[in-house]
């Protein structure tokens, strides 16, 4: 009875470490969509939909946003819009873009280290078949 | 139900679940989450409803808020119950939050256990103390009843006070400074934390 159970743990692993990954870099990806300026909540969704590949469940970003904001990476201002209610509008700090180098600098040196590493896998792959 | 009432019964369980965070914060986040849906429901024209449920449950999302604020908070605080109180939440994640939560709990009790003994020398000074064997071993340490008897003997006397207030405050702050540390670290593991 345990086999079956164990099988599918190992089967919905790839998924959950992706799932992973993508939240780790969500904080990164967040910096980078203000790196050209300043963009309120839903634009930064729009943003990272559009430039990425990291589909989020929209609630995620919100939290992020509030501590980065606490961390002092982000500034915010509610500017009154056209639709009828202010938004609530995010910028990078002096801090924020500092960190935002030094995040884009070490997930360089980092993914290609093991992209080398990884390539004899996909040769291999690629040659099978 | 129309889309208003959804909307405002989201904020309104938001803003409940919300509760710890402070007032002014609390309905900045609920306006912004407002605006949020108003947004999404003019731009993509997608029903209140799935707007919703792409935002998660208001206690979800709650949740994710409340977290990282309770350890950055902690992370800054000198109280043993608030860093006590985010570390047994990071308990509740990995094994690593529970070993920092006992090894938190045991150096309180070891720090206050000493301050509180040498509260307690000058109105018991005969079982305060700090007891060795004729051969040099320690036998005792702390308020006993009744005190070692001979051969075993007290060494630090009066110095008993000073050297433990000194060492369990010092024990104290090394906890206090060690636990504050993680969760200085962890901060930047709440995102993970939080799936």
């Amino acid at each position: 009875m345990a086999k079956p159970r164990a099988q599918s743990t190992e089967g919905d692993s790839p998924d959950r470490w992706e799932a992973q990954l993508r939240k780790g870099a969500l904080e990164m990806a967040a910096l980078a969509s203000l790196w050209q300026g300043r963009l309120y909540g839903l634009e930064i969704i729009r943003f990272l939909e559009n430039h990425s590949s990291l589909a989020l469940a929209e609630g995620t970003i919100y939290p992020i946003l509030n501590r980065l904001k606490v961390e002092g990476l982000l500034t915010s201002e509610w500017v009154e819009a056209e639709a009828g209610h202010p938004r609530k509008y995010y910028s990078l700090t002096e801090a924020g873009r500092q960190r935002l180098r030094l995040m884009a600098e070490a997930w360089i040196s980092f993914s290609r280290g093991l992209s080398r590493l990884l390539e004899p896998v996909l040769e291999k792959q690629e040659t099978s078949q | 139900m129309t889309a208003e009432i959804e909307i405002g019964n989201y904020l309104t369980s938001l803003r409940t679940h919300l509760g710890p965070i402070a007032v002014a914060e609390r309905e900045e986040i609920v306006r912004e989450i407002g605006a949020h849906i108003r947004d999404s429901a003019e731009q993509s024209g997608a029903g209140v409803p799935a707007i919703l449920a792409r935002l998660g449950s208001a206690e979800d999302l709650a949740a994710q808020y409340r977290e990282g604020l309770l350890i950055r908070r902690a992370s800054l605080s000198f109280s043993p119950l608030v860093l006590l109180r985010a570390t047994l939440r990071l308990a509740t994640k990995g094994v690593s939050g529970v070993i920092v939560f006992f090894w938190g709990l045991f150096g309180y009790a070891i720090g206050a256990g000493m301050v509180l003994t040498a509260l307690m020398k000058p109105f018991l000074p005969a079982n305060t103390g700090v007891w060795f064997s004729r051969e040099g071993r320690m036998l005792d340490t702390g308020v006993m009843f009744p005190p070692p008897a001979p051969p075993a003997h007290e060494v630090l006397g009066w110095w008993y006070i000073p050297i433990m207030l000194i060492l369990g405050s010092i024990t104290l702050l090394v906890t206090t400074f060690a636990i504050q540390k993680f969760l200085g670290v962890s901060q930047r593991l709440v995102a993970r934390l939080q799936s």
